[in-house]
């Protein structure tokens, strides 16, 4: 996926994870939305959906782990492998 | 005698005990002098041996007593499930103290009432915890500062002297166990030394467990289904796998870790082991270690149940039943995968346990029968916290022979026992509604409504704002018209029992223990019919202004 693509990606996520799991709650790239209790189990299935639609993928549950989706920046990483 | 007889795989684990414990605290004690070098606890980044998970217990022990923790003082853990909080729980009970697990998630008003009424002498906290601690309660905060606090940091546990255990008897509280207060206020059990350790010996008997099993901890401390994994473990000498709160919310790292360290034991509500089995990833593990698999706190709904049986066949599946308040009462072996329309008994009662089922005057009825079911057991606790006028009410006095009395907990659940016995779960007491005279039982209307193609989770209520009709709100990520639910439910349910009206909502609000919380799916359905009332951005109608739906 090119760049300038990711990153438009990345802002769109930040905004959703802002307004629809967070409550407002100023979220960043890196900010660890786990540990913060920021995110939960429900919140994690909505963010696959988003991710899903907007990439037009579908993503394997199996790779839905702690790691791929920790903070924004793994998710889009996640997404750049996609 | 040993203690628990039971002769295994060909060797005798209890063999080389030479006493029985007393209390709670003499598990930990007696396993690590016997095998100090086996697995006690994993965690993501830590491996403990039962002489390691001592040797710490002991030094949190001595240093809080050194602080001025007293026995019967009470040591309250605010703060998520850890290593570190597994051995402060541990060390409240070898400092004679009782220890008070609360929800890291309360916010900070029910954590205040909570503090007040139970007054702690020491209080485990995160950073994040202690923002809602309240300041003037207790002295000794561990884990995380609080201003005015004496603190005792995570390092007290790498040195330091370690004293004995207090003296404690069977009859003294452990532990505290907060309820649900789904209804009402909620309260503190007490669970004595003694209520606990019968459960954890029962339980460790029940369940075969041996010095080879892994346990999942997937339970938080602040729910009685950890106690399996807190103190059984130790009965057993098995190891604790802990799986954090964070962890759960990844199904797809829950089943990774239980392939990684070839768990072989999980207890959890149906609602955990539901995620696992819908975005789990379970067909790519390799989990054949997981050999017995334990669901309660709710129904399972049984077409699910049966997927997770075929994808799980190593696995046995039971169905445990017991109000926190007398630990676990009965069970029931799954030999075979449930048909969809089955309903899965909570089985007969398990050992040192006495039920009877009563009618409305209180009455104890015989053979096939409903009725309240009434408790009297060794693992029943001592009483709620600070509720003198709501023990006289909840235990049931009755005469007995030399003019002594026996004592029996009043459950709350309706029960059906059939001509052999078997007993299946029926619903509240005080669930139990008339609609239109004939008297239904909500949690049937919720099962009916959660076993439907492509939703995972239901709740059912009388609407007061509606001439107290029956509504029924589910959970699901796909739309569903409602018209579809009422005629499917028509196919299961006696007309009385159909919703007025079924309200579809993407999720459904939940108790930390995963448990559908119905007071909250209520009012969001009340907050939708406001939204849908009002213009955008106006302040919704009151509850009393609201229009009947039709």
């Amino acid at each position: 996926m090119r760049t300038d693509r990711l990153d438009e990606l990345e802002h769109a996520l930040i905004e959703m994870i802002q307004v629809e799991v967070t409550a407002g709650k100023p979220v960043e790239a890196h900010t660890d939305l786990l540990l913060t209790g920021l995110v939960s189990s429900i919140s994690v299935v909505r963010i696959v959906t988003w991710l899903e639609e907007h990439l037009d993928i579908e993503i394997d549950p199996v790779d839905v782990v702690l790691e791929n989706f920790q903070t924004v920046a793994l998710m889009i990483d996640y997404a750049r492998r996609r | 005698m040993p203690w628990l007889s039971e002769v295994r795989n060909g060797h005798d684990h209890f063999s080389e005990r030479m006493t029985r414990p007393h209390n709670l605290s003499d598990l930990l004690l007696d396993r690590s002098q016997r095998d100090p070098s086996s697995l006690a606890l994993v965690d993501a980044d830590t491996r403990l041996t039962y002489g390691e998970v001592a040797t710490m217990v002991g030094r949190l022990s001595t240093q809080i007593r050194h602080e001025g923790v007293r026995p019967g003082d009470r040591v309250a853990v605010f703060a998520p499930k850890s290593t570190n909080t597994f051995v402060a729980m541990h060390a409240a009970l070898h400092a004679g103290a009782i220890a008070v697990p609360i929800n890291a998630m309360t916010p900070a008003d029910a954590v205040e009432r909570l503090a007040r009424d139970l007054n702690p002498r020491a209080v485990v906290l995160t950073a994040d915890t202690a923002e809602r601690w309240p300041l003037d309660v207790s002295s000794l905060t561990i884990g995380s500062p609080v201003d005015g606090h004496r603190l005792l940091d995570w390092t007290c546990l790498e040195s330091g002297d370690v004293d004995g255990p207090a003296n404690r008897l069977g009859s003294d509280p452990a532990y505290l166990i907060s309820t649900s207060g789904s209804t009402g206020v909620p309260k503190s059990i007490v669970h004595t030394h003694s209520s606990g350790l019968r459960y954890a010996e029962l339980a460790a008997e029940c369940y075969d467990l041996g010095p080879d099993d892994r346990m999942a901890s997937v339970a938080p401390f602040h729910f009685d289904q950890s106690t399996f994994e807190l103190y059984s473990s130790m009965v057993a000498g098995a190891a604790v796998v802990l799986i954090s709160e964070i962890l759960l919310r990844f199904p797809a790292s829950v089943s990774g870790l239980l392939e990684r360290e070839a768990v072989t034991t999980w207890y959890s509500v149906p609602t955990i082991l539901r995620q696992l089995l819908e975005r789990g990833a379970i067909e790519e593990r390799d989990l054949s270690a997981l050999r017995w698999v334990l669901f309660g706190g709710e129904v399972f709904p049984p077409a699910q149940l049966r997927r997770l049986m075929e994808m799980l066949p190593s696995a046995r599946f039971s169905n445990v039943y017991g109000p926190a308040e007398v630990n676990q009462c009965m069970f029931h072996h799954l030999e075979t995968p449930p048909d969809d329309e089955a309903n899965i008994p909570i089985g007969r009662p398990w050992a040192d346990t006495d039920l009877r089922i009563v009618d409305r005057e209180g009455s104890a009825l015989s053979g096939a029968c409903r009725g309240e079911l009434h408790v009297r057991s060794s693992t029943t606790m001592a009483g709620y916290w600070n509720r003198p006028d709501v023990n006289r009410s909840v235990f049931d006095e009755r005469q007995e022979v030399g003019g002594l009395t026996s004592r029996w907990y009043r459950t709350g659940d309706l029960v059906e026992r059939d001509v052999d016995g078997v007993m299946y779960f029926l619903g509240r007491v005080d669930r139990q509604v008339k609609v239109r005279g004939v008297r239904i039982e909500l949690e049937a209307v919720e099962m009916a409504l959660g076993a439907l193609d492509g939703i995972t989770g239901s709740a059912a209520y009388l609407d007061p704002l509606a001439d107290n009709t029956l509504v029924g709100v589910v959970e699901s990520d796909a739309t569903i018209a409602e018209s579809d639910i009422l005629i499917s439910l028509a196919n299961v349910l006696v007309n009385e029992s159909i919703p007025s009206r079924v309200v579809v909502v993407p999720r459904l609000p939940r108790t930390t223990s995963g448990k559908v919380d119905v007071n909250r799916a209520a009012a969001l359905v009340t907050a939708s019919i406001d939204a849908d009332t009002t213009t955008p951005g106006a302040p919704g109608p009151k509850a009393s202004d609201q229009v009947s739906p039709t």
